[in-house]
């Protein structure tokens, strides 16, 4: 039924949008890059792309219908739009497309003089565009087939090594190169597992012969390396299917020089559905979407959005006024990917959400009444500052933050220092400590674990490498652990990188302390992190930072005075990221923490913008909640419209979560007015307030209550399962506490009527009333002569069981 | 077999809304594009998705010889040296100082703690020149739970999800149990709906008083009574349901559809009471963890179960191997080769599929603490009953036990063989989000000869 509705709809809509027409649109902008050309030597050359921004927001390739005009046409040589060096000089390139001029600087130096081929710059990135050094293929630990490759090229030396010297005169032949067997397996007119790689008239074939030619050098120790690698054009809203886009990617060396690598860059589409890109880098739109289009080169991976959307669609935003920073953004991309958001929620809707995601509880009849009778126009903003200063709220936020700290016994960690952590924890989010101060606190602690219980975050991981992956995890939502043994392959990090890291974290010293329970953590002063390639010392640098300076001081201290700081952008983005996912289910980059450059976040202009406004609130923690929960895109109904159907990543509506398990033991506990034990804690404490991560209950764990032994966001799970199902409808939590609670006893002892008495638990359970249809649904089990307590038992059971408790909507 | 209902109502199946929904929580790597398919479901729309539904590739099912399946899993890497593969002629750090059996398949020894397995042998088809190329733990037991290697861009369905979507539930039984419980996140369901993940016993069958909890109404709730407080439920319910969409939700509706049709199965309920067995046989099987499992996991798969995964121990043995077998061993020899006499007796064998396997085997060579590290190349997997051809021995590692001599095979042609004995052909795409098929398993072949 609902379904034939939205058939019906959709072709309503597709013939509206089918009868307007694509008119009045104008070019609004052009765009030419790279922004400068500089060749160098005889082999440089730059691709230009030209792209027309349009007055509705639509992008163009018009790279061939523009006009390209030098000022001094002897400069260069021009290949379809392609520039190769000429003559030494400089002038300026004139782009003209439909109205539009842009002026882009030329510069050719040493046009005549051929630069010499190098192992690393040259030769390596071959192996990584034709797919030679994979993971699948010779990048494999073992290499493939007898022939091993380092993994997208972490080892180049190790490579020119294995190449040249293994199996001396196998792989290469200097007499005739043409004829090596790398030369010949990549061509696939031997033998080859891996099939034919590339053609003997490509470029890729062309270097890697002229190298053998010249006898195989290897790089003079000292050589440019790569700084940075940029993909043009950096966004693209390509309209209907069919449209392509070319790309052109610049890379940066070290001596200053840059080269264009389009014809070395490994391309990869994260969702080839809606956008794919081929090797020679042209990007081809697919169904309607968005997707990020990612080149590497190097170590080096960057990417540009693209949306696809239908050809001329026609599209205004809704007129709403923003309430704060955080609707302007989210509309903004919204509008970008003409979707409509869903509209705003009841304040019944709005009551249960608030209360579910702030302090863990459902509203109380009383609450429910006051709320729904103040006519207040700001009563939901006075509501959610209300409930930020209810300790309910910390005591989720501190639960949330002992999961990422992974606060529970183990062998290392005693009852006594456990509990102490936590307490200290518990004071810190309870007293809003700033954010920065708190984190710098906990990582450069030295002490006992009684007497400074944030030490026990070194004696929950012990090992080196494990603490540097879990603090590059929880405070900057990274895993750099594929760089503990190979370059990351869809990010940045490098062994390098990675090793550099953990030496911040390799002088941290243990001992007992009186008590054979306590362990004090100390600055040792000694001990350093060698790299497995070739065991060179890796002096400490910040992750993506620089190398710190660190003589005569606790490293730890250096690092978390960094960390914990605006030098380190990911610190604030990362946590403002992770309590935006508290209150919608999803981060703006999900997972929270798997922060990569191929895992973009879905709305980056909001991510930075958090990250600005809660360093500059000086990590005021509640503000940040504050501005969440106040904006309208927080308070968006889950029903969703023709056009944000199918959207999940962009807040064009409200999601459907369930509720997490000790919030739901707590619901059921507080709907059915009983109390809980739980191990170390007062009768009537809540399951939110458990300390220890290795206390459970079985209502806890068949829910998905996180273990915290691992520092990773998927610890928490929210699917549900058929054990679930059979303990709600069979087990101890429901039918117990609702015969402990005694509810029924007591309003059937008060006389209430007992469709009253539902209308109560329908308030405490689904904070609304029943609906007439409901009521009548009911009448028949409260008929004269039928036991009104058994009726009303099935109808409380009934909803503790429904979809819409278990779900926050 | 292929009569059975395979659409399963409530879940993402006959709801449309999946296809263009992708579950985002569990679909964690997935990145921002792949999960906004974005945009108005308008006809043109509609049509690409029944279009891209047809577009799948899709085999007719076909008489299966497996009706179910007990996968016992030994987690950590059996060393395949101590066990189904030993090397009596190799120096002795590579054969390791422990002796061999003689089983009933002539010339072809065990290793000595096999003794009462050697005995059914006969019965066994071993397969001795597994490999791939995983030698950390999780992306090896990713390999041996899903046919598939990890990938960063999709979590993959483990074979009991694929079965649950492949065939519905038997005699109102969950199609895919874990005892004791879910034993790694691959044993999930992937990229399917959370309505094909295991059902979980929630305790150990080894332990006294051992019970499936909230199997049974509670005390004081009849039948009748319980009749009208799902009415009750379905009356609450109507008003979320019309408005809310959800794969959860689906999901969660469909597990209240199978805890009612198990809750009012008496013969369902009692699949799971291990009392039932008489003592002899109970003793039999070795009151031990791996007794307990495996003759739980036999009355599951004659009551209806389709695939049954259990684990047994922890082998990641890096020292000490001789006493980490010797510690372990015996148990599952005693309880598996019962399991193997007692589904012939019962005339089971033909129809269930029993496959040991572990994530990896152990190095050739025995190392500095007296035991064996992570080795992918070449070790053991052992296949039995449902159409597997007995006392068949299938490829051969090489002298020391490092690579594949003769017959390698990788997961893929395992799991495809596998699926294959269950009427299923691997070949077969299934829809992942963002309209994305993908096939059960990549290109695997069905290794004939394994088959009977």
């Amino acid at each position: 039924m609902n379904l034939r509705i939205t058939f019906l709809a959709a072709i309503l809509f597709t013939a509206i949008s089918g009868a307007a027409s694509a008119q009045d649109v104008t070019v609004a902008e052009l765009r030419v890059f790279p922004p400068a050309v500089n060749l160098a030597t005889s082999k440089d050359r730059q691709l230009m792309v030209v792209q027309a921004v349009y007055s509705d927001g639509i992008t163009r390739d018009v790279t061939a219908q523009a006009q390209m005009t030098l000022a001094n046409p002897a400069l260069v040589r021009r290949e379809a739009n392609t520039f190769w060096p000429a003559v030494d000089g400089a002038s300026e390139l004139k782009v003209e497309f439909a109205g539009k001029v842009v002026m882009v600087p030329v510069k050719v130096e040493k046009a005549a003089a051929q630069r010499d081929i190098s192992f690393k710059l040259d030769v390596m990135p071959i192996f990584m565009k034709a797919g030679c050094n994979t993971g699948s293929c010779h990048g494999a630990a073992r290499g493939k087939d007898g022939f091993r490759l380092s993994l997208f090229g972490f080892d180049p030396n190790g490579d020119h090594f294995r190449l040249t010297r293994e199996l001396s005169g196998r792989r290469i032949d200097l007499a005739v190169p043409a004829a090596s067997l790398v030369v010949e397996k990549s061509l696939g007119v031997v033998p080859h597992t891996g099939g034919k790689r590339f053609t003997p008239e490509s470029e890729l074939n062309q270097e890697l012969v002229r190298w053998i030619t010249v006898g195989c050098p290897n790089d003079a120790a000292e050589i440019p390396t790569v700084t940075g690698v940029e993909i043009y054009p950096k966004q693209a809203v390509l309209d209907g299917e069919g449209e392509t886009q070319q790309v052109t990617v610049v890379a940066t060396y070290s001596d200053g020089t840059d080269r264009d690598v389009t014809g070395l860059a490994l391309f990869l589409s994260n969702n080839d559905n809606s956008a794919s890109i081929n090797e020679a880098g042209v990007v081809k739109a697919g169904a309607r979407g968005e997707a990020f289009i990612m080149a590497r080169f190097s170590t080096f991976t960057v990417g540009s959005q693209y949306i696809v959307l239908p050809k001329g669609l026609k599209f205004s935003f809704p007129a709403q006024q923003p309430v704060n920073y955080v609707d302007e953004l989210v509309n903004a991309k919204l509008t970008k990917l003409r979707i409509t958001p869903s509209g705003i929620c009841s304040d019944e809707v709005f009551l249960r959400r608030i209360y579910v995601d702030l302090v863990g509880l459902l509203p109380t009849t009383e609450e429910y009444t006051k709320f729904l009778a103040d006519p207040a126009p700001d009563k939901r903003a006075k509501l959610i500052d209300e409930l930020v200063n209810r300790k309910e709220f910390t005591e989720i936020w501190v639960g949330k933050w002992a999961e990422w700290l992974m606060i529970r016994t183990t062998n290392q960690v005693a009852y006594k220092p456990m509990l102490l952590y936590y307490n200290w924890l518990s004071d810190q989010v309870g007293k809003n400590v700033p954010l920065d101060k708190m984190v710098q606190e906990l990582l450069g602690a030295s002490g006992g674990t009684f007497k400074v219980p944030q030490t026990n975050y070194y004696q929950n991981e012990r090992d080196t490498l494990k603490v540097s992956e879990n603090v590059a995890q929880v405070f900057m939502g990274m895993r750099i652990q594929c760089a503990q043994c190979h370059n990351h392959p869809f990010d940045r990090w490098t062994m390098d990188d990675y090793y550099s890291f953990s030496a911040f974290f390799s002088q941290v010293g243990r001992k007992g302390a009186e008590d054979y329970r306590e362990t004090i953590v100390f600055n040792s002063g000694g001990g350093e992190v060698a790299h497995p390639v070739g065991g060179r010392v890796m002096a400490p640098k910040f992750l993506g930072g620089d190398v710190a300076q660190v003589a005569g001081k606790d490293r730890r201290d250096v690092m978390a005075a960094w960390l914990a700081s605006p030098q380190n952008p990911y610190f604030a983005q990362n946590f403002a990221n992770r309590v935006w996912e508290h209150f919608f289910g999803v981060g703006i980059i999900e997972p929270v923490d798997d922060v990569r450059v191929s895992n973009p976040p879905s709305n980056p202009e909001l991510i930075v913008e958090f990250g600005k406004k809660f360093t500059a609130s000086n990590y005021d923690f509640k503000l940040l909640v504050k501005d969440i929960c106040k904006s309208q895109t927080y308070q968006r109904t889950t029903e969703r419209n023709e056009s944000n159907m199918t959207d999940e990543r962009n807040f064009a509506h409200a999601t459907l979560r369930r509720i997490k398990a000790e919030s739901m033991l707590d619901c059921i506990t507080l709907v059915t007015g009983t109390k809980d034990k739980f191990p170390g804690l007062p009768l009537g404490a809540r399951a939110t307030q458990i300390a220890n991560g290795s206390t459970s209950t079985y209502f806890l764990t068949t829910f998905g209550r996180a273990t915290r032994e691992t520092v990773c966001s998927c610890e928490v799970k929210m699917e549900p399962t058929l054990s679930q199902a059979l303990h709600l409808l069979n087990g101890d939590t429901v039918n117990q506490k609702m015969a402990a609670g005694g509810l029924i006893d007591k309003y059937l002892a008060e006389k209430l009527e007992p469709l009253v008495i539902v209308e109560r638990f329908y308030i405490a359970c689904l904070s609304r009333k029943p609906t007439p249809a409901e009521i009548e649904n009911f009448k028949p089990l409260f008929v004269a002569g039928s036991d009104a307590k058994k009726g009303l038992e099935d109808v409380f059971w009934a909803l503790m069981n429904s979809r819409e408790f278990l779900f926050n909507h | 077999m292929s009569k059975q209902p395979q659409k399963i109502t409530g879940t993402w199946q006959d709801d449309p809304a999946h296809f263009r929904n992708a579950n985002v929580s569990r679909r964690g790597f997935l990145t921002v594009g792949a999960l906004c398919g974005v945009g108005s479901l308008n006809l043109a729309d509609m049509f690409r998705l029944q279009h891209a539904q047809a577009d799948l590739k899709t085999y007719d099912k076909f008489p299966a010889t497996a009706k179910s399946v007990i996968h016992i899993y030994l987690p950590g890497g059996m060393a395949h040296q101590e066990s189904f593969d030993p090397k009596p002629f190799a120096p002795i750090e590579y054969r390791g100082e422990m002796k061999q059996v003689q089983t009933k398949i002539s010339g072809e020894l065990f290793g000595e703690t096999l003794v009462a397995t050697a005995g059914v042998a006969d019965k066994l088809c071993v397969v001795r020149s597994m490999t791939h190329g995983e030698a950390a733990h999780e992306r090896g037991t990713h390999n041996m739970y899903t046919g598939y290697r990890p990938s960063p861009a999709l979590q993959f369905p483990s074979i009991g999800s694929v079965v649950s979507l492949q065939y519905g539930p038997r005699n109102n039984l969950p199609t895919y149990v874990c005892i004791p419980g879910m034993p790694n996140e691959f044993a999930g369901s992937g990229y399917l709906s959370s309505a094909f993940s295991p059902f979980s016993l929630g305790s150990d069958p080894a332990q006294g008083g051992f019970k499936v909890k909230d199997l049974n109404l509670p005390t004081g709730i009849d039948d009748s009574r319980f009749t009208t407080r799902k009415n009750v439920l379905a009356a609450v319910n109507d008003y979320f349901a019309k408005k809310e969409k959800s794969d959860d939700l689906a999901a969660m509706d469909t597990f209240y559809d199978r805890a009612y049709s198990l809750i009012s199965s008496p013969a369902a309920r009692e699949a799971f009471n291990i009392e039932a067995e008489p003592a002899p046989v109970r003793d039999e099987y070795g009151r031990g963890t791996a007794g307990a499992r495996m003759l739980l996991a036999r009355r599951l798969v004659q009551s209806g179960v389709r695939l049954v995964n259990l684990t047994f121990g922890g082998w990641d043995m890096h020292g000490q191997i001789i006493q980490g077998f010797k510690n372990q061993m015996p148990e599952f020899d005693k309880a598996f080769s019962t399991l193997i006499t007692d589904l012939e007796r019962t005339g089971l064998l033909k129809e269930t599929l029993v496959m040991v396997s572990s994530e990896f085997g152990r190095t050739p060579k025995i190392n500095g603490t007296a035991g064996r590290d992570h080795w992918p190349k070449v070790f053991s997997v052992v296949l039995a009953g449902g159409g597997i051809k007995g006392g068949k021995i299938f490829g051969s590692s090489n002298s020391t036990a490092s690579e594949p001599e003769e017959e390698a095979i990788g997961p893929q042609d395992l799991f495809t063989t596998v699926y294959h004995c269950l009427g299923i052909n691997a070949d077969q795409e299934m829809m992942a989000p963002g309209d994305r098929p993908i096939e059960i398993i990549d290109g695997g072949a069905v290794r004939k000869e394994l088959l009977a």
